[in-house]
């Protein structure tokens, strides 16, 4: 009973961004379609798993949330390096966390692997009479760094679940076109291994 | 014992039941052939109660409220005229098949007893093992093969004959009541007969009884566990019918089987030669032998579920969904895996493998959980902890016992405001004990919850009291300390409106206030004095304007400023809010509260760094804490990438705020505050928590993610008491270990093992992509870190491969490297606290000032 495993793709994602601007609720929000106002801080790091179907694949998602404070921002750079893809959230009512994007960006550029994917999100964009950025400084500054651009809302369930599935599904994309080439087994999380395991290969045979 | 069979006609007197003098539970199938049916009255009216218990509940919904109380019971009926059999006739199998066709297993509410109920308290309460001379008659409840019309609150009977099998399940391998499941041979199951023990007369009597001659409660069903009501039901059963248990499934208890039912039952698992041996034989063989060994019957019974468990999950996993719903309809399989298939968790994970290895291995833990609680209430001799500790299997078992030590019960009763009090002069206030006796206490026991204690001894226990001052010199600090905080308070007050200072100063000061409030109104709201929002935002702009605030939240808000403002150097950091609250839902007063959180931040300042230098600190001396303790386990961690313990993180950084409840945040921060053992005794209390968990950690978790993973949900599931005990277990083991390697070491030197220490941060390969989940090997970046590290401490710990963790130190010199003990590991022993002078936090602080 080895080896059938129950996706093909496993993509690694990342969320970063000021504290407070809702990455674990967008998370919380993707991953279990459930919003708490009142959250906790974020402490070290944690991640879910949703697995989703693109184009008849099976994609199985591990998001890691971070910490957002600066202090913290040793730790959380560790993880750039696995992430296929990065989160860049900020808070459309807080003027600072978008203007700290840069930064983020410029870590992710530091840190994370060539080429990662990433996508720009303006979150809590159902709060307008807050807002003090707006959608068009927001696809203002995507343009300019290049990335995709999207508002969402966590609490109000907007485009939460096609921001990910934006980011996803263009990773997958890069996925299949790398794989063409060479590199076949080195790119990470494309080929449906041998090493599965699945509970009867992994777990049965250390049980006993 | 010569009672008889209730035989009314006395003209015969067949052989009762088998007294069980020769040995209390061993009834030997041979005895039943000589015990015939009896004459059933001559009234003809009614059933014979044989045996019966009280308290056997059914729980019809989830909830206790509507749980029914009733009696289990064996009764005999008139059989059927045909059937009628004279004792003296040779034991045919028509014979016995008329007498399990007039025995009847039944549940009858106590509420359906009318006058019946004192003929059942009196059969309940005799203390035969076999049924009295003349069974009193009681009403017939109706008899029934399928339980659809009686679920519930309706008495209902089973001829014994349409019995296929009962599962059993004793109070320790998972639930905390014992249950029995009537499966008919037409394939129905009844709803479980819960046995709540502690409130039955008769076999709390019976326990009693057991101890007082045979100075044993254990269970003679070979569970290991503590005799419970179930025993005495099965062994009713066997001195009537032939009671078998399933080889493969030992909680089941076959009925008068045939050879077939033998052979195919529990089609799920293969069965083995030895396995059908045992089957064919009904014998335990594997029992004794798992006896002598000594290994903990519960882990024995955790395993075998597992196996069981795991089997099915792995065709869940193998298969589809639709399997899936196969396999949990599936009759044969136990109960708790159909359960648990059909659980909504199981549902959605059944197609996640990682995730449904995560789930199996946290209910393999709460298994083990559940009958750690039910194993405490047993009580441990002298003999048996001797025994456990000669054994060495799992040193960590023996950990646990300590909670049972009643010599330390009354060391760990609470501090009472009243004791507290007591400790010092009445008229001068100042302590009349030495502040480590008072410390051990407080240590051991905790403060009260309820009276004030807190309050007051936590000033003490934080510092912002002196142990040694009089209540005048308190009074006079206490004073200065309000003006000084009002003082604090006013400067950023200031600050704020004037808007005083560099641009960069003012960004800082916006940033911090921002994060502050931010963080309070998520910090602990779940507790009453947080939660709720009843008085308008002060601060029309922020972003809490519309949700509004309270009182304590703006208190919350005022304090964190103030520490930002007196501490500049590191100013907030997430996470301190986390550890203010506490104090403050104690103090209750923001100044009081204000210098007690300063000072707990003099001892965290090192966790919030900008260079996490401290964090990294801590995490490496639990992985070289890890390596000495539990090398098994440490090369398990290495395997997995995982030794850079980063899993710790959050736990070590908040002290467990996130882990446990509020209440017990506050008896466990009392007991860190004390410094009684090691001024970094977190560091055994994280090391007591990955040992509880280790087992499921090196059988089931296979890389980083899934320690991570595993780790962070613990929240909210780890049991304060036992851990502490744990880790002070562990540090008591600890301190000697270190004592014999200090005792070897005065001998030449053998030279020094070199191994890997790896660099505890950052944590890495774990999302460093790995196909299938796995994480890459270990990056050429982490091994340089490892060297360098490894050649700055200089000094290692050997995996000693050949060692358990139960070994003593010095055993199987042959096998065993050298060990050294290096500075971080050595510093454990000290119970001076480590701070961080003003110079270090202004280099590494992060704050403003730096």
């Amino acid at each position: 009973m080895a080896g059938t495993r129950n996706y093909d793709f496993l993509i690694k994602l990342l969320l970063i961004g000021d504290s407070g601007v809702g990455k674990s609720c967008c998370l919380l929000r993707f991953s279990e379609d459930s919003f708490t106002p009142s959250f906790i801080t974020t402490i070290g790091i944690d991640f879910k798993i949703r697995t989703i179907e693109l184009d008849g694949k099976r994609v199985k998602l591990q998001i890691w949330d971070t910490a957002g404070q600066e202090r913290f921002r040793t730790i959380t750079t560790a993880y750039y390096r696995g992430a296929m893809g990065i989160l860049l959230v900020y808070d459309v009512t807080d003027e600072k966390s978008f203007n700290n994007i840069r930064t983020w960006f410029s870590n992710v550029e530091q840190h994370a692997s060539e080429g990662v994917n990433k996508i720009l999100i303006g979150n809590k964009c159902d709060w307008e009479e807050k807002r003090a950025v707006s959608t068009e400084q927001g696809q203002q500054l995507a343009n300019e760094l290049n990335i995709p651009f999207m508002e969402v809302s966590a609490k109000s369930n907007i485009n939460v679940e096609k921001a990910f599935f934006s980011l996803a599904s263009d990773i997958k994309k890069k996925l299949l076109d790398t794989q063409q080439p060479q590199q076949q087994q080195q790119q990470s999380g494309v080929q449906v291994g041998s090493n599965a395991g699945g509970l009867g290969g992994g777990l049965g045979k250390n049980c006993c | 014992m010569a009672s008889t069979a209730g035989i009314e006609d006395a003209s015969r007197d067949p052989p009762s039941p088998p007294s069980p003098t020769a040995s209390f539970y061993d009834m030997s199938d041979d005895s039943e052939r000589e015990y015939s049916t009896i004459r059933h009255s001559r009234s003809g009216k009614g059933v014979k109660l044989l045996y019966t218990k009280s308290k056997v509940y059914v729980h019809p919904t989830s909830s206790a409220r509507d749980n029914v109380p009733g009696y289990i019971a064996l009764m005999q009926q008139k059989p059927a005229a045909g059937d009628v059999t004279t004792p003296s006739t040779s034991p045919e199998p028509s014979a016995r098949r008329a007498q399990r066709r007039s025995l009847l297993l039944a549940w009858v509410p106590e509420s359906s007893l009318g006058e019946a109920s004192s003929t059942y308290a009196k059969v309940e309460s005799s203390t035969s093992p076999s049924p009295p001379q003349h069974s009193p008659l009681v009403p017939a409840p109706p008899v029934t093969t399928t339980h659809s019309s009686s679920l519930g609150t309706y008495a209902f009977s089973v001829p014994v004959s349409e019995v296929f099998s009962i599962l059993v399940r004793p109070p320790n391998s998972g639930w905390w009541h014992g249950s029995v499941v009537i499966n008919t041979r037409a394939g129905d199951s009844f709803p479980a007969l819960f046995f709540h023990d502690s409130e039955c007369q008769s076999t709390i009597e019976q326990r009693k009884r057991l101890q007082r001659e045979n100075f044993s409660i254990s269970s003679p069903e070979g569970s290991g566990g503590v005799f419970w009501g179930g025993d005495e039901l099965i062994r009713w059963l066997k001195s009537y019918v032939h009671v078998e248990r399933s080889a493969q499934e030992p909680s089941i208890y076959l009925i008068d089987p045939n050879d077939a039912d033998k052979l195919s039952f529990g089609s799920g698992g293969k069965p083995t030669s030895h396995n059908v041996r045992n089957v064919l034989e009904g014998k335990h063989k594997d029992e004794p032998a798992m006896h002598k060994q000594g290994e903990d019957p519960v882990t024995k019974a955790l395993k075998q579920a597992r196996w069981s468990f795991l089997e099915k999950m792995a065709q869940v996993t193998t298969f589809t969904r639709r399997t899936a719903q196969a396999v949990a309809e599936n009759k044969n399989l136990p109960p708790q895996v159909k359960r648990l298939m059909q659980s909504p968790q199981v549902q959605t994970v059944s197609d996640e493998f990682d995730s449904a290895r995560l789930y199996l291995a946290r209910w393999a833990m709460g298994i083990a959980e559940q009958s750690e609680k039910e194993r405490n209430q047993r009580i441990w001799t002298a003999k048996d902890v001797l025994e456990m500790e000669e054994t060495g299997v799992g040193e960590f078992e023996i950990l646990d016992l300590d909670a049972q030590n009643i010599s330390l019960a009354d060391k760990r009763k609470p501090v009472s405001l009243q004791e507290w009090k007591g400790y010092f002069n009445a008229s001068t206030g100042r302590l009349e004990r030495t502040p480590d006796e008072v410390k051990e206490r407080i240590f051991h026991g905790g403060l009260a919850t309820d009276d004030g204690a807190r309050k007051e001894a936590w000033l003490f226990l934080l510092g912002v009291y002196d142990w040694t001052s009089t209540k005048e010199e308190r009074r006079a600090k206490m004073n200065s300390l309000r003006d000084e905080y009002i003082r604090l308070k006013g400067a950023w007050w200031e600050r704020m409106v004037d808007e005083q200072g560099t641009l960069e100063e003012r960004e800082w000061w916006k940033e911090q206030k921002m994060r502050i409030e931010k963080d309070v109104h998520r910090t602990d709201r779940h507790i009453p004095l947080f939660a709720g929002e009843d008085i308008p935002h002060p601060d029309p702009d922020s972003p809490f304007a519309e949700a509004g605030t309270n009182v304590h939240l703006e208190q919350m808000k005022d304090m964190l400023l103030t520490y930002n403002e007196y501490n500049r150097d590191l100013g907030y950091v997430q996470g301190m809010s986390d550890l203010l609250a506490p104090i403050y839902a104690i103090e209750q007063d923001d100044a009081v509260a204000f210098w007690g959180f300063v000072k707990f931040m003099e001892r965290m300042e090192r966790n919030f760094l900008r260079d996490q230098s401290g964090m990294r600190l801590q995490l490496l001396t639990l992985d070289q804490l890890c390596q000495l303790l539990d090398p098994k386990l440490y090369e398990h961690l290495q395997k997995l990438d995982s030794t850079n313990f980063f899993f710790f993180f959050r736990m070590l950084l908040v002290w467990f705020k996130r882990e446990f409840s509020f209440e017990d945040i506050l008896r466990l921060y009392e007991t860190l505050w004390t410094d009684f053992l090691s001024a970094n005794f977190h560091l055994f209390v994280a090391m007591a928590i990955l040992e509880k968990h280790r087992n499921v950690i090196m059988e089931h978790l296979k890389g980083f993610d899934e320690v991570l993973k595993y780790v962070n949900e613990l929240s909210g599931s780890i049991d304060l008491p036992s851990t502490l005990v744990r880790a002070e277990a562990l540090f008591k083991r600890f301190q000697r270990v270190v004592e014999a390697i200090d005792r070897k070491s005065s001998f030449p030197a053998a030279p020094v093992a070199r191994q890997r220490v790896p660099l505890p941060l950052p944590p890495p390969p774990a999302t460093s992509p790995g196909v299938d989940g796995r994480p890459r090997q270990a990056s050429a970046e982490s091994g340089s870190g490892a060297r360098r590290r490894s050649s700055s401490t200089a000094v290692a710990v050997t995996t000693g491969r050949e060692r358990t963790v139960g070994d003593h130190v010095g055993a199987g010199v042959g096998a065993e490297k050298e060990r050294v003990v290096t500075p971080e590991l050595r510093a454990l022993l000290s119970r001076e606290v480590p701070k961080l002078d003003k110079v270090e936090v202004r280099a590494h602080g992060g704050g403003v000032g730096s």
